[in-house]
């Protein structure tokens, strides 16, 4: 130690002479005799900067390394791309996809009247006004109208025609042949959609001269028409109610819930959906029911299948358990033969306690499951009932839960009969109550995807007809569908990027996988995609990409690797690093800030000795 | 190492499953294909031990058809999923808790040979695909397995938990994987998800006797659980709870109550606390079996009782529907079942059997030809070795009389994690106490050499030991490894557990006979029982404890380390910007300057004074000094070990 070397103390300077020069030990001491009473000591040599440098440099070492150390310590994270999702984010906001459509009137006149060739122009320009006053739908862009007109005398049209209509096809005689011939006969004339792939309605106006009112049959493609006597003003109001009303917004009213008011739709994040159908036997003890579902349950719902497929991958599984009670009172009444269950009693109903529906191994990951019951009451509650708020009982006897599924109360044959117990028996649900079954299954399935169950006339003011699908959805229903789902999912997608960047901003020591990254980069591509899809019209390849864009959007925010943010916390790096740096950095601030502060007292001296050398001279 | 499967042989086996689908859609449309079908069993036997064996059998079964895994009436829709899903040909799980006691209750019936199981769960499955695929499949199989089951299954996911064994557990082509986790808790949560496979769960029939706190009381609780599927036969799901309880005495008059050793009476309300009324409504047969053991029934025989239910040692309490007898190769009736058909009870008819004992009984049931059971040796935390000792019960001389020069032979599986690292060539073999050359036992050995943190070590042996022999140990060395600090299992202080061995008699097979009934007769039980097995056991899992570390040993050895550090580098920096001649010349002058008190701070530094001011006082000085160095290191001493007390 330093201290030690006391002993061997060099010749005992003058006590009058405190004047040092620390920097070399040997250098001759001051030889200046200097004032004794209390001035600043002065040196005669220059300063010297050697510690000076050296703890300059220790200092500057440790501040150049420490952006090393941040660097080599970093943990990875995958850059995303923050810009493009504000760009998406923009675009969604500013102005939804809008899926631009054509709405083709014919008119079909009866009466031989002089053609008149600006009559199309004049009548298209007529539509437009009308389309203009009635509400548009949200995800409706803008429709070209175009319009024909056909008499005996000829055939003109307005200069762009949308649909693949030919003049002299179809005539009003073809209307004798029923709705259902009139409209696969219309469907093969117009084909289907346009020829860009975008949609195209088409309302055809029948002249019967004979008939009295007016009717309008909605087909179960993309057209419908209007039969009766009919003048232009009447003809043009009536196209225009079916176009925005039916085809453009499902039939929901105002205030009424439904598909694009809010709801969501029913299918997985990943695009996938499984339709479970559970038929319960409540008291196996009483009777026990099963059923075919595997032939007439699939036969009747592949179509079904078929006709979602943009929409969600629909997987079909079905189940019989037993001792499944529910969980909700019933009262008997009297006067209705049977016991009731009120309204009230619904949510209270689906028993998960007992009523092991299980998900299905098919539903992996985000996948939804959508549960149908048949549920079949013990001896002791048949018949049983649903009473609406009205009191009147309901007539499908069955309910929906948004999000979850349908029930459907089914009273077995047995129960009217008088109730006698009778083992072990296994009876079978017939073919026709299985196909009503799930017929009331597919009305509940397209209220849970938010179109109307049923649809009533008094909607219109004219009588109107409607003309179901075996699909159990309608092509302009499906076009509808389609719209609505591109934008939810795309809203969808873009709230789970936003989430996903701004949780990412938020927390600086997560590991972002370079997957993730990758992830939402597809999933941002598959968003752009879609609403390109979606400005040309195209909607069911909207729905595919929009779907496709959420899917990822939500495999990137649900990664496993997200987790591994409690690994990394800060507060383990700094319990890693402190114990070196705290100690070091404090003797190396404080000696390079000592070592300053002496330089700078010494060179005071030296310069008080350099002008107190430089006056006497 | 298996070849890779050619590629004519995935082709083949995609047209026959192309075949296969068109076969299946062929018959599909053609006619109804079979019905699903559900049985229930509970097979009750007295053991030798007082206490009582309940056997509880249900088997759901799906015939073949393109619907599987879609549609289902009775049978689980998430198990026929998971066959279909992963290509499954046959599967078993099993949750156990306790030990099979294999002397007491039996070591050569078909009960102990397959529904005995390891404590834990035990999982092996053979998979209908292609060899590369098939680490995959049991990966997701496992965290299918643990949804389903509420359980830990998912730790057999990694590939140092579970094995391949090609011969030694089961004849298989290399689709076979085994694992087994000895340390999971069994309880009630995990049969609740079992029930839930059945179609009336515990609400009716059989399983509605399940009574928790009876069952979970028991001395060994295994809950079983094994799937077969194939093109011909569709799915068939076996689902086994094997019980051994304790009888609660049955208060009343007890013969011979001056003794203690009198079997309890008791009946199925006494057993499980709970009233069987009537079948689960769904259920194709729904029957109850009572299985009295040779041992008895050997003495019923000798006596010519012509009742069999109400002999002079005791009675059933009620008159069975049906005796069904077993007899051995030898036309030797060996034991007898009492069966009962529960179905035409009913709720208000409730149904309940118990037995009666009339005489103190004492019979013993019939061993395996070995009592194995395997131990460690050693101490410390560094190496230890494994032991397997098998002691002759002496019963091929009532099998094969007792020739001299005839051997049997015995296949040993075991797997060892990679943590204790086995050495395989110090196996050493003594029979009888003596040291035999390996060549001289092993017929046949097959090793895979564990790799750290990779593979678990597996060990497939078969043995072959002389049939006069009493006694054979087998001893393995092993070193225990150390784990990466974040490998250890929460409470790693407690050890490690080897799964338990397993030891099988190929010769011997455990499977009865009953020749009075027809195959036909459908009671998958007694299917069971007569299905070909080899008398198989386990042993004890063992319990290795490792060094295990005191875990927050990084962040101390992190900042003990960069204390040191920062002391050097600070010191370092202090000499090279130190200016030991300044300090000099300041301290001189602050000396002069200040008198006594940095006179004297100056001299306990060591430093020298002006000679005059020495004398007396620097002598005092030194010795205060030492004084008070003295005192520092006594209290600091004290402190020290007050601290070191307390903590």
């Amino acid at each position: 130690m330093a201290e030690i070397t006391g002993d061997e103390a060099p010749s005992p300077p003058p006590p009058a002479a405190p004047s040092t020069s620390g920097d070399v030990p040997q250098s001759p001491s001051s030889s200046t005799p200097t004032s004794t009473d209390g001035k600043p000591p002065l040196r005669t040599t220059k300063p010297g900067v050697k510690r000076l440098v050296l703890t300059a440099s220790v200092l500057v070492s440790f501040l150049v390394g420490l952006p090393i150390l941040l660097k080599s310590t970093e943990i990875h994270r995958s850059p995303l791309p923050s810009d493009a999702i504000t760009a998406l984010a923009n675009r969604l906001h500013s102005n939804l996809p809008s899926f631009p459509c054509g709405l083709h009137a014919v008119f079909l006149r009866a009466d031989p009247s002089p053609f008149d060739a600006s009559l199309p122009g004049h009548l298209e320009r007529s539509i437009s006004a009308q389309l203009q006053l009635l509400p548009a739908a949200p995800t409706a862009g803008n429709v070209s109208v175009s319009t024909t007109v056909e008499s005996a005398r000829g055939c003109s049209s307005s200069i762009s025609v949308g649909s693949g209509w030919r003049c002299g096809t179809v005539t009003a005689a073809d209307l004798a042949r029923g709705d259902e011939v009139f409209d696969e006969l219309l469907h093969s004339v117009l084909g289907s959609g346009g020829r860009d792939g975008s949609r195209v309605y088409t309302v055809v106006v029948v002249e019967i001269d004979d008939a009295e009112g007016m009717r309008v049959v909605i087909g179960k493609h993309r057209h419908a028409w209007v039969v009766g006597k009919i003048d232009e003003t009447k003809a043009v109001t009536a196209i225009g109610k079916v176009f925005v009303k039916y085809f453009m917004n499902g039939g929901i009213e105002e205030g009424e819930t439904g598909i694009g008011k809010g709801e969501f739709m029913p299918v997985g994040s990943d695009g996938n959906l499984v339709l479970s159908f559970s038929l319960l036997n409540a008291d196996p003890s009483d009777w026990v029911y099963d059923w075919e579902f595997e032939k007439i349950g699939e036969r009747m719902l592949n179509p079904v299948v078929e006709a979602l497929r943009p929409i969600a991958e629909i997987n079909i599984e079905s189940q019989v358990l037993y001792h499944t009670p529910k969980s909700s009172y019933s009262y008997y009444d009297d006067k209705l033969g049977g016991n009731v269950l009120s309204m009230g009693d619904i949510p209270f109903f689906v028993n998960s306690n007992e009523w092991h529906l299980d998900t299905s191994i098919s539903a992996t990951g985000r996948s939804k499951v959508l549960q149908f019951v048949v549920y079949i009451p013990s001896a002791r509650e048949c018949p049983l009932y649903l009473q609406l708020p009205d009191g009147v009982l309901s007539k499908t006897n069955a309910f929906i839960s948004p999000m979850w599924g349908g029930v459907l109360i089914w009273n077995p044959p047995d129960c009217s009969l008088g109730f006698k117990k009778t083992h072990n028996t296994q009876k079978k649900m017939s073919s026709q109550e299985l196909m009503e079954t799930i017929e009331i299954f597919i009305g509940q399935l397209r209220q849970l995807f938010g179109l109307k169950p049923y649809y009533l006339s008094q909607h219109m003011d004219i009588p109107t007809k409607f003309i179901v699908s075996e699909k159990g959805f309608t092509e302009w229903e499906l076009d509808l569908l389609y719209r609505q789902h591109a934008c939810s999912n795309l809203l969808s997608c873009l709230t789970t990027l936003e989430s996903l960047s701004s949780l990412v901003r938020s927390l600086p020591r997560m590991i972002v996988m370079d997957e993730i990254g990758r992830q939402v980069e597809l999933s941002l591509e598959a968003a752009n995609l879609a609403q390109r899809n979606a400005t040309l019209g195209i909607s069911d390849s909207s729905a595919v990409s929009a779907t496709r864009a959420r899917a990822l959007a939500e495999d990137a925010f649900f990664h496993p690797s997200i987790m591994s943010i409690s690994y990394a916390s800060i507060e383990h790096y700094f319990a890693i690093y402190m114990p070196f740096f705290a100690p070091v950095s404090l003797h190396v601030l404080l000696a390079a800030v000592k070592e300053l502060k002496r330089y700078k007292a010494e060179r005071a001296k030296y310069s008080v000795f350099l002008a107190s050398r430089a006056t006497p001279s | 190492m298996a070849p890779p499967p050619p590629p004519a042989g995935r082709i083949v086996f995609l047209s026959f499953l192309l075949t296969a689908a068109v076969a299946a859609a062929g018959v599909a449309s053609a006619a109804a294909p079979g019905q699903e079908e559900f049985t229930e069993e509970l097979l009750l036997r007295p053991l030798p031990d007082r206490k009582a064996l309940a056997h509880f059998h249900f088997r759901s079964s799906a015939p073949p058809a393109d619907s599987v895994g879609r549609h289902h009436h009775l049978f689980p829709k998430a198990i026929s999923q998971l066959v279909k899903k992963y290509h499954i040909s046959e599967l078993e799980l099993s949750f156990s808790q306790g030990r099979w006691n294999y002397e007491q209750w039996g070591g050569f019936d078909p009960m102990s040979t397959s529904n005995a199981k390891p404590p834990g769960v035990e999982l092996w499955a053979v998979f209908d695909l292609p060899l590369s695929e098939i680490d995959v499949t049991w990966k997701n199989l496992t965290h299918t397995l643990s949804g389903l089951f509420c359980a830990s299954i998912n730790f057999l996911e990694s590939s140092t938990a579970f094995s391949a064994p090609r011969w030694g557990f089961k004849l298989n082509e290399g689709n076979l994987r085994y694992g087994a986790l000895p340390r999971e808790a069994v309880c009630t949560e995990n049969l609740t998800p079992w029930l839930k496979l059945l179609p009336c769960r515990d609400k009716a029939g059989i399983a509605s006797l399940l009574y928790r706190p009876s069952i979970y009381k028991g001395y060994y609780h295994s809950q079983k659980l094994k799937l077969r599927s194939s093109q011909s036969v569709g799915i068939i799901l076996d689902q086994t709870l094997t019980v051994v309880l304790q009888p609660n005495t049955v208060s009343g008059k007890q013969l011979h109550s001056t003794r203690g050793q009198l079997q309890p009476n008791w009946s199925m309300r006494h057993l499980f606390n709970r009233k069987l009324s009537g079948k689960c409504l769904v259920s194709k047969s729904s029957k109850i079996f009572i299985e009295v053991d040779k041992g008895i029934a050997d003495k019923i025989n000798k006596t010519g009782s012509d009742l069999p239910w109400n002999n002079e040692f005791f009675k059933l309490s009620n008159y069975p529907d049906r005796l069904i007898k077993d007899l051995n190769e030898l036309e030797v009736q060996s034991s007898s079942l009492y069966e009962y058909d529960v179905s035409q009870y009913s709720e208000e008819q409730p149904f309940d059997v118990g037995i009666t004992w009339k005489l103190p009984l004492i019979w013993s049931c019939v061993p395996s030809p070995f009592h194995a059971s395997r131990f460690l040796m050693g101490s410390g935390n560094e190496r230890g070795s494994i032991a397997l000792s098998f002691m002759s019960t002496n019963l091929h001389k009532q099998i094969f009389g007792s020739p001299n020069d005839c051997s049997i032979k015995a296949v040993i599986f075991q797997v060892v994690p990679w943590y204790v690292k086995v050495y395989y060539h110090s196996l050493e073999i003594f029979i009888d106490g003596n040291r035999k050359t390996i060549s001289e036992v092993v017929d046949k050995i097959h090793v895979t050499p564990s790799e750290d943190k990779l593979l678990p070590g597996t060990l497939e042996m078969l043995l072959r030991f002389p049939c006069n022999m009493q006694s054979a140990t087998l001893t393995l060395d092993f070193d225990k490894g150390f784990l990466h600090i974040d490998e250890y299992p929460p409470d790693a202080n407690q050890g490690f557990d080897i799964p338990s061995a397993l030891v099988s008699f190929p010769e011997f097979n455990s499977a009865r006979s009953y020749p009075e009934i027809d195959a036909s007769l459908g009671s998958p039980l007694i299917e069971n029982f007569q299905e070909d097995s080899i008398v198989k056991s386990y042993t004890e899992a063992l319990l290795v404890p490792l060094t295990t570390p005191d875990f927050s040993m990084p962040y101390n050895v992190i900042t003990f380390t960069c204390t040191v550090l920062a002391l050097y580098f600070g010191s370092l920096l202090n000499a090279l910007r130190r200016r030991i001649s300044e300090e000099e010349r300041e301290l001189k002058k602050t000396v002069t300057r200040h008198g006594l008190i940095r006179l004297w701070l100056a001299k306990l530094r060591g430093q020298k004074v002006d000679p005059m001011e020495s004398g007396s006082s620097s002598e005092l000085a030194g010795s205060k000094k030492l004084l008070f160095k003295v005192v520092f290191v006594a209290v600091a001493a004290v402190l020290f070990h007050y601290f070191s007390n307390n903590s």
